[in-house]
Protein backbone atom coordinates (compact mmCIF):
# COMPACT_ATOMS: atom_id res chain seq x y z
CA UNK A 1 0.00 0.00 0.00
CA UNK A 2 2.80 2.28 0.82
CA UNK A 3 4.74 1.87 -2.33
CA UNK A 4 1.18 2.90 -4.47
CA UNK A 5 0.88 6.00 -2.66
CA UNK A 6 4.08 6.89 -3.16
CA UNK A 7 3.89 6.21 -6.96
CA UNK A 8 0.96 8.28 -6.21
CA UNK A 9 3.03 11.00 -4.75
CA UNK A 10 5.17 10.99 -7.85
CA UNK A 11 2.44 11.29 -10.28
CA UNK A 12 1.60 14.16 -8.46
CA UNK A 13 4.36 15.63 -8.36
CA UNK A 14 5.05 15.40 -12.17
CA UNK A 15 1.99 17.16 -12.79
CA UNK A 16 3.29 20.00 -11.08
CA UNK A 17 6.84 20.56 -13.35
CA UNK A 18 4.17 21.18 -16.50
CA UNK A 19 3.24 24.25 -15.39
CA UNK A 20 1.94 25.01 -19.07
CA UNK A 21 -0.57 22.49 -19.03
CA UNK A 22 -2.18 22.97 -15.94
CA UNK A 23 -2.78 26.37 -16.96
CA UNK A 24 -4.00 24.74 -20.23
CA UNK A 25 -6.27 22.65 -18.37
CA UNK A 26 -7.85 25.56 -16.36
CA UNK A 27 -8.27 27.98 -19.48
CA UNK A 28 -9.91 25.08 -21.64
CA UNK A 29 -12.92 24.30 -19.18
CA UNK A 30 -13.24 27.96 -18.59
CA UNK A 31 -13.27 28.58 -22.26
CA UNK A 32 -15.78 25.52 -23.16
CA UNK A 33 -18.18 26.50 -20.44
CA UNK A 34 -18.34 30.23 -21.47
CA UNK A 35 -18.89 28.86 -25.35
CA UNK A 36 -21.50 26.82 -24.04
CA UNK A 37 -22.84 29.21 -22.32
CA UNK A 38 -23.64 31.85 -24.90
CA UNK A 39 -24.85 29.47 -27.07
CA UNK A 40 -27.76 28.20 -24.43
CA UNK A 41 -27.97 31.82 -23.62
CA UNK A 42 -28.87 32.28 -27.70
CA UNK A 43 -31.09 29.61 -27.56
CA UNK A 44 -33.18 30.31 -24.46
CA UNK A 45 -33.33 34.13 -25.47
CA UNK A 46 -36.46 33.92 -27.40
CA UNK A 47 -38.57 31.28 -25.12
CA UNK A 48 -38.50 34.02 -22.69
CA UNK A 49 -41.11 31.91 -20.38
CA UNK A 50 -39.37 29.15 -19.26
CA UNK A 51 -36.16 30.88 -19.86
CA UNK A 52 -35.20 31.04 -15.38
CA UNK A 53 -35.36 27.55 -14.34
CA UNK A 54 -34.44 25.30 -17.72
CA UNK A 55 -31.51 28.26 -18.49
CA UNK A 56 -29.87 27.52 -15.09
CA UNK A 57 -29.92 24.21 -14.83
CA UNK A 58 -28.44 23.61 -18.23
CA UNK A 59 -25.57 26.35 -17.63
CA UNK A 60 -25.35 24.55 -13.70
CA UNK A 61 -25.14 21.05 -16.01
CA UNK A 62 -22.38 22.47 -18.63
CA UNK A 63 -20.37 23.61 -15.47
CA UNK A 64 -20.34 20.37 -14.07
CA UNK A 65 -20.03 18.96 -16.77
CA UNK A 66 -16.94 20.16 -17.75
CA UNK A 67 -15.12 20.56 -14.62
CA UNK A 68 -15.85 16.86 -14.01
CA UNK A 69 -14.36 16.07 -17.63
CA UNK A 70 -11.38 18.38 -16.50
CA UNK A 71 -10.89 16.57 -12.96
CA UNK A 72 -11.31 12.90 -15.24
CA UNK A 73 -8.54 13.67 -17.89
CA UNK A 74 -6.03 10.67 -17.78
CA UNK A 75 -2.60 10.10 -19.28
CA UNK A 76 -3.75 8.21 -22.36
CA UNK A 77 -0.48 7.24 -22.98
CA UNK A 78 0.90 5.88 -19.68
CA UNK A 79 1.14 2.43 -20.94
CA UNK A 80 1.83 2.90 -24.52
CA UNK A 81 4.99 4.70 -23.81
CA UNK A 82 5.67 2.04 -21.47
CA UNK A 83 5.16 -0.91 -24.00
CA UNK A 84 6.76 1.46 -26.83
CA UNK A 85 10.28 1.88 -25.15
CA UNK A 86 10.34 -1.72 -23.43
CA UNK A 87 10.21 0.10 -19.77
CA UNK A 88 6.99 -2.11 -19.19
CA UNK A 89 8.94 -5.51 -18.90
CA UNK A 90 11.39 -3.38 -15.63
CA UNK A 91 7.60 -2.72 -14.14
CA UNK A 92 6.64 -6.43 -14.51
CA UNK A 93 9.80 -7.25 -12.76
CA UNK A 94 9.12 -5.68 -9.88
CA UNK A 95 7.28 -6.94 -6.73
CA UNK A 96 4.52 -4.84 -7.50
CA UNK A 97 1.05 -5.53 -9.14
CA UNK A 98 1.01 -3.63 -12.68
CA UNK A 99 -2.58 -2.65 -12.62
CA UNK A 100 -2.63 -1.17 -9.24
CA UNK A 101 0.57 0.86 -10.36
CA UNK A 102 -1.04 2.38 -13.22
CA UNK A 103 -4.07 3.15 -11.09
CA UNK A 104 -2.10 4.88 -8.38
CA UNK A 105 -0.49 6.82 -10.64
CA UNK A 106 -3.86 8.14 -12.09
CA UNK A 107 -5.38 9.07 -8.73
CA UNK A 108 -2.32 10.88 -7.78
CA UNK A 109 -3.32 13.13 -11.18
CA UNK A 110 -6.21 13.19 -9.99
CA UNK A 111 -5.52 14.84 -7.12
CA UNK A 112 -3.84 17.17 -8.43
CA UNK A 113 -6.85 18.39 -10.62
CA UNK A 114 -9.21 18.64 -7.93
CA UNK A 115 -6.32 20.98 -5.87
CA UNK A 116 -4.99 23.18 -7.78
CA UNK A 117 -7.45 22.65 -11.43
CA UNK A 118 -10.88 22.53 -10.20
CA UNK A 119 -10.42 24.84 -7.15
CA UNK A 120 -9.91 28.08 -9.24
CA UNK A 121 -12.64 26.87 -11.90
CA UNK A 122 -15.15 26.34 -9.25
CA UNK A 123 -14.45 29.77 -7.65
CA UNK A 124 -14.54 31.15 -11.32
CA UNK A 125 -18.06 29.29 -12.25
CA UNK A 126 -19.02 30.35 -9.29
CA UNK A 127 -18.84 34.21 -9.35
CA UNK A 128 -19.13 34.31 -12.93
CA UNK A 129 -21.80 31.68 -14.16
CA UNK A 130 -24.44 31.49 -11.16
CA UNK A 131 -23.91 28.03 -10.37
CA UNK A 132 -26.81 26.55 -8.91
CA UNK A 133 -26.02 24.76 -5.97
CA UNK A 134 -26.37 21.20 -4.96
CA UNK A 135 -29.90 19.99 -4.83
CA UNK A 136 -29.59 19.09 -1.38
CA UNK A 137 -27.04 17.98 1.55
CA UNK A 138 -27.88 14.29 0.98
CA UNK A 139 -28.35 15.05 -2.74
CA UNK A 140 -24.53 16.05 -2.78
CA UNK A 141 -23.09 12.87 -0.92
CA UNK A 142 -25.40 10.81 -3.62
CA UNK A 143 -23.53 12.93 -6.34
CA UNK A 144 -20.25 12.78 -4.58
CA UNK A 145 -20.28 8.89 -4.72
CA UNK A 146 -21.54 8.55 -8.06
CA UNK A 147 -18.88 11.04 -9.25
CA UNK A 148 -16.37 8.61 -8.09
CA UNK A 149 -18.12 5.77 -9.49
CA UNK A 150 -18.30 7.50 -12.66
CA UNK A 151 -14.73 8.10 -12.72
CA UNK A 152 -14.49 4.66 -12.12
CA UNK A 153 -16.41 3.93 -15.33
CA UNK A 154 -14.00 5.72 -17.68
CA UNK A 155 -11.07 4.72 -15.90
CA UNK A 156 -11.85 0.75 -16.43
CA UNK A 157 -13.12 1.53 -19.81
CA UNK A 158 -10.20 3.95 -20.62
CA UNK A 159 -7.83 1.05 -19.47
CA UNK A 160 -8.83 -1.37 -22.08
CA UNK A 161 -7.84 0.78 -24.74
CA UNK A 162 -4.58 1.85 -23.01
CA UNK A 163 -3.90 -2.25 -22.93
CA UNK A 164 -4.97 -2.61 -26.87
CA UNK A 165 -0.83 -0.95 -27.17
CA UNK A 166 0.51 -3.94 -26.54
CA UNK A 167 -0.68 -5.48 -29.94
CA UNK A 168 -1.24 -2.10 -31.60
CA UNK A 169 1.70 -0.15 -30.30
CA UNK A 170 0.65 2.99 -31.19
CA UNK A 171 -2.88 3.42 -30.25
CA UNK A 172 -3.61 7.63 -30.99
CA UNK A 173 -6.62 6.76 -33.41
CA UNK A 174 -8.43 4.52 -30.90
CA UNK A 175 -7.76 6.59 -28.24
CA UNK A 176 -9.42 9.22 -30.25
CA UNK A 177 -11.97 7.58 -31.56
CA UNK A 178 -13.07 6.43 -28.08
CA UNK A 179 -12.65 10.12 -26.79
CA UNK A 180 -15.05 10.81 -29.42
CA UNK A 181 -17.15 8.36 -28.48
CA UNK A 182 -17.00 9.24 -24.77
CA UNK A 183 -18.08 13.03 -25.33
CA UNK A 184 -21.18 12.48 -27.32
CA UNK A 185 -22.60 9.74 -25.70
CA UNK A 186 -22.25 10.51 -22.21
CA UNK A 187 -24.15 13.28 -22.15
CA UNK A 188 -20.85 15.29 -21.96
CA UNK A 189 -21.23 18.19 -24.25
CA UNK A 190 -25.62 18.09 -24.53
CA UNK A 191 -27.92 16.67 -21.78
CA UNK A 192 -29.24 12.73 -22.99
CA UNK A 193 -32.86 14.78 -21.81
CA UNK A 194 -32.29 16.78 -25.52
CA UNK A 195 -31.37 14.00 -27.84
CA UNK A 196 -33.73 11.96 -29.94
CA UNK A 197 -35.52 8.72 -28.29
CA UNK A 198 -33.76 6.45 -30.25
CA UNK A 199 -30.35 7.22 -29.45
CA UNK A 200 -30.86 7.45 -25.62
CA UNK A 201 -32.37 3.91 -26.19
CA UNK A 202 -29.15 2.75 -27.34
CA UNK A 203 -26.80 4.66 -24.93
CA UNK A 204 -29.05 2.80 -22.02
CA UNK A 205 -27.03 -0.14 -23.46
CA UNK A 206 -23.96 0.86 -23.21
CA UNK A 207 -21.59 2.54 -20.49
CA UNK A 208 -21.35 5.92 -21.19
CA UNK A 209 -24.53 7.62 -20.01
CA UNK A 210 -22.80 6.45 -15.96
CA UNK A 211 -19.64 8.37 -16.25
CA UNK A 212 -21.40 11.94 -16.60
CA UNK A 213 -24.75 11.84 -17.40
CA UNK A 214 -26.16 10.08 -13.90
CA UNK A 215 -23.70 11.91 -11.76
CA UNK A 216 -24.76 15.19 -12.59
CA UNK A 217 -28.23 14.43 -13.32
CA UNK A 218 -28.03 13.52 -9.25
CA UNK A 219 -26.67 16.78 -8.67
CA UNK A 220 -29.41 18.25 -9.92
CA UNK A 221 -31.75 16.23 -8.17
CA UNK A 222 -33.19 14.85 -11.45
CA UNK A 223 -33.23 11.57 -10.02
CA UNK A 224 -36.41 10.39 -7.71
CA UNK A 225 -35.23 9.33 -4.14
CA UNK A 226 -36.28 5.36 -4.69
CA UNK A 227 -34.03 5.55 -8.23
CA UNK A 228 -30.62 6.30 -6.65
CA UNK A 229 -29.62 3.37 -5.52
CA UNK A 230 -30.74 1.63 -8.89
CA UNK A 231 -28.70 4.61 -10.75
CA UNK A 232 -25.56 4.07 -8.46
CA UNK A 233 -26.13 -0.04 -9.22
CA UNK A 234 -25.55 0.49 -12.72
CA UNK A 235 -22.47 2.29 -12.42
CA UNK A 236 -21.69 -0.22 -10.31
CA UNK A 237 -22.15 -2.81 -12.42
CA UNK A 238 -20.68 -1.39 -15.51
CA UNK A 239 -17.43 -0.81 -13.15
CA UNK A 240 -17.39 -4.69 -12.82
CA UNK A 241 -17.86 -5.49 -16.30
CA UNK A 242 -15.14 -3.31 -18.24
CA UNK A 243 -12.46 -4.31 -15.17
CA UNK A 244 -13.45 -7.96 -15.87
CA UNK A 245 -12.77 -6.96 -19.68
CA UNK A 246 -9.36 -5.17 -18.75
CA UNK A 247 -8.76 -7.53 -16.75
CA UNK A 248 -8.91 -10.68 -19.26
CA UNK A 249 -7.06 -8.48 -21.83
CA UNK A 250 -4.70 -8.01 -19.26
CA UNK A 251 -3.63 -11.61 -18.88
CA UNK A 252 -3.44 -12.06 -22.88
CA UNK A 253 -1.58 -9.21 -23.06
CA UNK A 254 1.14 -10.30 -20.69
CA UNK A 255 1.45 -13.23 -22.40
CA UNK A 256 1.92 -12.05 -25.77
CA UNK A 257 4.17 -9.39 -24.38
CA UNK A 258 7.31 -8.40 -26.76
CA UNK A 259 9.44 -5.73 -25.85
CA UNK A 260 11.72 -4.36 -28.62
CA UNK A 261 14.64 -3.28 -27.27
CA UNK A 262 14.53 -1.34 -23.69
CA UNK B 1 9.94 26.47 -63.18
CA UNK B 2 12.23 25.06 -60.99
CA UNK B 3 10.81 25.64 -57.73
CA UNK B 4 7.53 24.08 -58.85
CA UNK B 5 9.72 20.71 -59.83
CA UNK B 6 11.05 20.74 -56.45
CA UNK B 7 7.76 21.26 -54.43
CA UNK B 8 6.29 18.45 -56.55
CA UNK B 9 9.40 16.01 -55.62
CA UNK B 10 8.78 17.53 -52.02
CA UNK B 11 5.25 16.61 -51.44
CA UNK B 12 5.72 12.92 -53.01
CA UNK B 13 8.60 12.30 -50.79
CA UNK B 14 5.87 13.10 -48.29
CA UNK B 15 3.13 10.83 -49.31
CA UNK B 16 5.41 8.28 -49.49
CA UNK B 17 6.32 8.61 -46.14
CA UNK B 18 2.94 8.42 -45.53
CA UNK B 19 2.00 5.52 -47.71
CA UNK B 20 5.03 3.75 -45.97
CA UNK B 21 2.22 3.32 -42.64
CA UNK B 22 -1.11 3.44 -45.09
CA UNK B 23 -3.03 1.22 -42.41
CA UNK B 24 -1.89 3.88 -38.97
CA UNK B 25 -2.10 6.92 -41.48
CA UNK B 26 -5.87 5.60 -42.38
CA UNK B 27 -6.58 5.43 -39.11
CA UNK B 28 -5.13 8.54 -38.27
CA UNK B 29 -7.51 10.41 -40.46
CA UNK B 30 -10.67 8.36 -39.05
CA UNK B 31 -9.73 9.60 -35.55
CA UNK B 32 -9.38 12.82 -36.51
CA UNK B 33 -12.51 13.23 -38.81
CA UNK B 34 -14.24 11.71 -35.90
CA UNK B 35 -12.57 14.21 -33.33
CA UNK B 36 -13.59 16.71 -35.45
CA UNK B 37 -17.19 15.42 -35.75
CA UNK B 38 -17.87 15.83 -32.34
CA UNK B 39 -19.00 19.88 -32.43
CA UNK B 40 -21.03 18.84 -36.02
CA UNK B 41 -22.62 16.20 -33.91
CA UNK B 42 -23.43 18.14 -30.69
CA UNK B 43 -25.02 21.50 -33.40
CA UNK B 44 -26.50 19.03 -35.15
CA UNK B 45 -28.38 17.51 -32.02
CA UNK B 46 -28.93 20.87 -30.63
CA UNK B 47 -30.65 21.84 -33.64
CA UNK B 48 -32.68 18.56 -34.38
CA UNK B 49 -34.13 19.40 -30.85
CA UNK B 50 -34.31 23.52 -31.28
CA UNK B 51 -35.13 24.17 -34.85
CA UNK B 52 -32.83 27.37 -34.80
CA UNK B 53 -30.46 29.61 -32.27
CA UNK B 54 -31.23 33.33 -32.76
CA UNK B 55 -32.68 32.81 -36.60
CA UNK B 56 -29.75 30.60 -37.66
CA UNK B 57 -31.04 27.45 -38.66
CA UNK B 58 -29.12 24.01 -38.85
CA UNK B 59 -27.57 24.63 -42.56
CA UNK B 60 -26.31 27.81 -42.12
CA UNK B 61 -24.73 27.14 -38.98
CA UNK B 62 -22.82 24.36 -41.10
CA UNK B 63 -21.97 26.15 -43.68
CA UNK B 64 -20.69 28.99 -41.58
CA UNK B 65 -18.66 25.69 -39.68
CA UNK B 66 -17.80 24.56 -43.21
CA UNK B 67 -15.04 27.72 -43.60
CA UNK B 68 -13.18 27.14 -40.50
CA UNK B 69 -12.78 23.10 -41.60
CA UNK B 70 -12.16 23.72 -44.99
CA UNK B 71 -9.39 26.49 -44.38
CA UNK B 72 -8.12 25.08 -41.96
CA UNK B 73 -6.99 21.76 -44.15
CA UNK B 74 -5.97 24.23 -46.33
CA UNK B 75 -3.68 26.07 -44.07
CA UNK B 76 -2.44 22.53 -43.39
CA UNK B 77 -2.01 20.81 -46.36
CA UNK B 78 0.04 24.50 -47.41
CA UNK B 79 1.77 25.20 -44.13
CA UNK B 80 2.31 22.24 -42.13
CA UNK B 81 6.26 22.99 -42.21
CA UNK B 82 5.35 26.89 -40.06
CA UNK B 83 3.09 24.79 -37.98
CA UNK B 84 5.72 21.93 -37.10
CA UNK B 85 8.64 24.81 -37.34
CA UNK B 86 9.20 24.54 -33.40
CA UNK B 87 10.60 21.52 -33.98
CA UNK B 88 12.76 22.00 -36.80
CA UNK B 89 14.49 24.46 -34.88
CA UNK B 90 15.20 22.29 -31.99
CA UNK B 91 16.23 19.29 -34.05
CA UNK B 92 18.23 21.32 -36.00
CA UNK B 93 16.59 20.66 -38.86
CA UNK B 94 16.49 24.16 -39.93
CA UNK B 95 19.97 24.43 -39.83
CA UNK B 96 20.85 22.20 -43.06
CA UNK B 97 17.98 24.55 -44.82
CA UNK B 98 20.70 26.97 -44.04
CA UNK B 99 22.91 25.32 -46.40
CA UNK B 100 20.60 24.64 -49.17
CA UNK B 101 20.87 27.28 -52.39
CA UNK B 102 17.23 27.59 -52.07
CA UNK B 103 14.53 30.30 -50.15
CA UNK B 104 14.06 29.34 -46.47
CA UNK B 105 9.86 30.00 -46.56
CA UNK B 106 10.16 27.75 -49.81
CA UNK B 107 12.03 24.65 -48.09
CA UNK B 108 9.80 24.66 -44.55
CA UNK B 109 6.69 25.13 -46.80
CA UNK B 110 7.82 22.60 -49.11
CA UNK B 111 9.10 19.80 -46.56
CA UNK B 112 6.31 18.84 -45.01
CA UNK B 113 2.77 18.15 -46.14
CA UNK B 114 0.44 16.37 -43.13
CA UNK B 115 -1.85 14.55 -45.17
CA UNK B 116 -4.38 12.53 -42.55
CA UNK B 117 -4.85 16.31 -40.71
CA UNK B 118 -5.45 17.71 -44.27
CA UNK B 119 -7.99 14.78 -45.36
CA UNK B 120 -9.86 14.42 -41.70
CA UNK B 121 -10.41 18.22 -41.41
CA UNK B 122 -10.84 18.48 -44.76
CA UNK B 123 -13.41 15.40 -45.31
CA UNK B 124 -15.58 17.40 -42.67
CA UNK B 125 -15.51 20.52 -44.35
CA UNK B 126 -16.33 19.04 -47.37
CA UNK B 127 -19.25 17.12 -46.05
CA UNK B 128 -20.19 20.35 -44.24
CA UNK B 129 -20.38 22.22 -47.43
CA UNK B 130 -21.85 19.42 -50.04
CA UNK B 131 -24.95 19.49 -47.49
CA UNK B 132 -25.49 23.19 -47.02
CA UNK B 133 -24.20 24.87 -50.15
CA UNK B 134 -27.48 24.23 -52.01
CA UNK B 135 -29.70 24.79 -49.05
CA UNK B 136 -29.03 28.22 -47.94
CA UNK B 137 -29.86 29.80 -50.97
CA UNK B 138 -26.41 30.99 -52.11
CA UNK B 139 -26.70 31.75 -56.26
CA UNK B 140 -23.04 29.90 -57.12
CA UNK B 141 -22.31 32.45 -59.83
CA UNK B 142 -18.76 32.69 -60.87
CA UNK B 143 -18.00 36.26 -59.00
CA UNK B 144 -19.73 34.15 -55.68
CA UNK B 145 -17.65 31.01 -56.33
CA UNK B 146 -14.20 33.33 -57.35
CA UNK B 147 -15.04 35.32 -53.48
CA UNK B 148 -15.31 32.07 -51.71
CA UNK B 149 -12.33 30.42 -53.09
CA UNK B 150 -10.38 34.01 -51.96
CA UNK B 151 -11.84 33.82 -48.64
CA UNK B 152 -10.55 30.10 -48.10
CA UNK B 153 -7.19 30.90 -48.95
CA UNK B 154 -7.42 34.49 -47.01
CA UNK B 155 -8.53 32.20 -43.51
CA UNK B 156 -5.95 29.61 -44.46
CA UNK B 157 -3.35 32.40 -44.80
CA UNK B 158 -4.92 34.42 -41.13
CA UNK B 159 -4.04 30.96 -39.58
CA UNK B 160 -0.66 30.44 -40.88
CA UNK B 161 -0.02 33.72 -39.61
CA UNK B 162 -0.72 33.29 -36.08
CA UNK B 163 1.07 30.20 -36.71
CA UNK B 164 4.19 32.13 -37.48
CA UNK B 165 4.33 34.61 -35.14
CA UNK B 166 4.77 31.90 -33.07
CA UNK B 167 7.08 30.22 -35.03
CA UNK B 168 9.25 33.38 -35.45
CA UNK B 169 9.41 33.29 -31.22
CA UNK B 170 11.30 29.82 -31.87
CA UNK B 171 14.51 31.91 -33.30
CA UNK B 172 14.89 33.28 -29.58
CA UNK B 173 14.98 30.10 -28.10
CA UNK B 174 11.62 31.38 -26.60
CA UNK B 175 9.16 28.42 -26.47
CA UNK B 176 5.33 29.74 -26.94
CA UNK B 177 3.95 26.35 -28.82
CA UNK B 178 1.65 25.76 -25.42
CA UNK B 179 0.51 29.26 -25.56
CA UNK B 180 -0.23 29.10 -29.07
CA UNK B 181 -2.06 26.19 -28.91
CA UNK B 182 -4.04 27.43 -26.06
CA UNK B 183 -4.86 30.70 -28.09
CA UNK B 184 -5.27 29.07 -31.72
CA UNK B 185 -7.63 26.43 -30.47
CA UNK B 186 -10.02 28.17 -27.96
CA UNK B 187 -10.03 30.50 -30.31
CA UNK B 188 -10.90 28.53 -33.15
CA UNK B 189 -13.77 26.49 -30.60
CA UNK B 190 -15.05 29.98 -29.92
CA UNK B 191 -15.29 31.20 -33.26
CA UNK B 192 -17.74 27.58 -34.30
CA UNK B 193 -20.85 29.68 -33.74
CA UNK B 194 -21.73 33.33 -35.13
CA UNK B 195 -20.15 35.44 -32.93
CA UNK B 196 -22.72 37.88 -32.90
CA UNK B 197 -23.78 35.11 -30.02
CA UNK B 198 -20.80 36.55 -27.29
CA UNK B 199 -20.61 39.29 -25.73
CA UNK B 200 -18.90 42.51 -27.22
CA UNK B 201 -15.51 42.37 -26.22
CA UNK B 202 -15.62 38.70 -27.20
CA UNK B 203 -16.53 39.92 -30.61
CA UNK B 204 -13.65 42.29 -30.15
CA UNK B 205 -10.87 40.15 -29.81
CA UNK B 206 -11.91 37.77 -32.62
CA UNK B 207 -11.69 41.16 -34.96
CA UNK B 208 -9.22 42.46 -33.74
CA UNK B 209 -6.61 40.34 -31.44
CA UNK B 210 -6.63 37.02 -32.95
CA UNK B 211 -8.93 37.63 -36.48
CA UNK B 212 -10.98 34.78 -37.11
CA UNK B 213 -14.02 36.22 -37.41
CA UNK B 214 -12.63 36.86 -40.73
CA UNK B 215 -11.77 33.09 -41.43
CA UNK B 216 -15.58 31.87 -40.84
CA UNK B 217 -18.20 34.66 -39.33
CA UNK B 218 -17.48 37.38 -42.46
CA UNK B 219 -17.34 35.58 -45.64
CA UNK B 220 -20.15 33.23 -44.43
CA UNK B 221 -21.67 36.51 -43.85
CA UNK B 222 -21.22 37.34 -47.22
CA UNK B 223 -23.41 34.44 -48.40
CA UNK B 224 -25.94 34.36 -45.69
CA UNK B 225 -26.87 37.99 -45.27
CA UNK B 226 -28.18 37.15 -41.95
CA UNK B 227 -29.44 39.82 -39.65
CA UNK B 228 -27.21 39.84 -37.41
CA UNK B 229 -24.20 41.82 -39.64
CA UNK B 230 -26.23 45.23 -38.44
CA UNK B 231 -23.91 45.11 -35.55
CA UNK B 232 -21.04 45.53 -37.04
CA UNK B 233 -19.69 47.35 -40.13
CA UNK B 234 -20.81 45.63 -43.63
CA UNK B 235 -17.41 46.28 -45.15
CA UNK B 236 -16.15 43.93 -42.75
CA UNK B 237 -17.82 41.20 -45.23
CA UNK B 238 -14.78 41.65 -48.18
CA UNK B 239 -12.18 42.23 -45.82
CA UNK B 240 -10.73 38.82 -45.35
CA UNK B 241 -8.40 38.37 -48.03
CA UNK B 242 -6.80 41.95 -47.15
CA UNK B 243 -6.78 40.69 -43.62
CA UNK B 244 -4.99 37.83 -44.36
CA UNK B 245 -2.59 39.63 -46.79
CA UNK B 246 -1.74 42.26 -44.27
CA UNK B 247 -1.38 40.21 -40.77
CA UNK B 248 1.22 37.96 -43.59
CA UNK B 249 3.37 40.74 -44.25
CA UNK B 250 3.44 41.81 -40.54
CA UNK B 251 4.35 38.67 -39.35
CA UNK B 252 6.74 38.24 -42.38
CA UNK B 253 8.98 41.24 -40.97
CA UNK B 254 8.71 39.93 -37.92
CA UNK B 255 10.13 36.28 -39.25
CA UNK B 256 13.05 37.99 -41.33
CA UNK B 257 13.99 40.24 -38.09
CA UNK B 258 14.50 36.48 -36.07
CA UNK B 259 16.11 35.05 -39.07
CA UNK B 260 18.91 37.51 -38.43
CA UNK B 261 19.11 36.99 -34.78
CA UNK B 262 19.02 33.59 -34.67
CA UNK B 263 22.05 31.71 -33.81
CA UNK B 264 21.73 27.80 -34.29
CA UNK B 265 20.89 25.76 -31.07
CA UNK B 266 23.97 23.63 -32.44
CA UNK B 267 22.50 19.96 -31.98
CA UNK B 268 21.92 18.16 -34.64
CA UNK B 269 19.55 15.17 -34.10
CA UNK B 270 19.86 14.25 -38.14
Amino acid sequence: MRVYLEFAKKSFQNSIVYRMDYFAGVINAIVMILVNIYIWKAIYEEEAAIEGVQFKIIVTYIIISFLMQMVYMMDEYFIENKVRSGLISMDMLKPIHFRWYVFSYNIGTVVFRLLLQFTPAIIVSIFLFNLLGPFSVLYFSYFLLSAVLGYLVLYNLNFIVWISSFWFYWTFSLVTIKDAAVMILSGAMIPLWFMPEWLVDFIKLTPFDAIFYIPIRVYLGMVPEQEILSALFRQVMWIFILFLIGQLLWKAATKKLVVQGG
Amino acid sequence: MNLFIIFYQYSKLSLKTMLEYKFDRTFITLAIFFREMISVVVMFLILTRFLHIKDWQLFELFFLYSFLFLSYSLFIFLFAGIRDFDHMIHSGEFDRFLTRPLGLMFQIVASRVDYPATLGHGIVGIILFMFTASNVGIDWNIQNIIYYIIALIGGAIIQASIFMISASFSFWTIRVENLRNLIFFNSRRIAGYPISFYPSIIQKILIFVIPFAFVNYFPAQYYLGKEDIELFWGGYMYLTPFVGIIMFFIVYLFWKMGVRSYSSSGNSMY
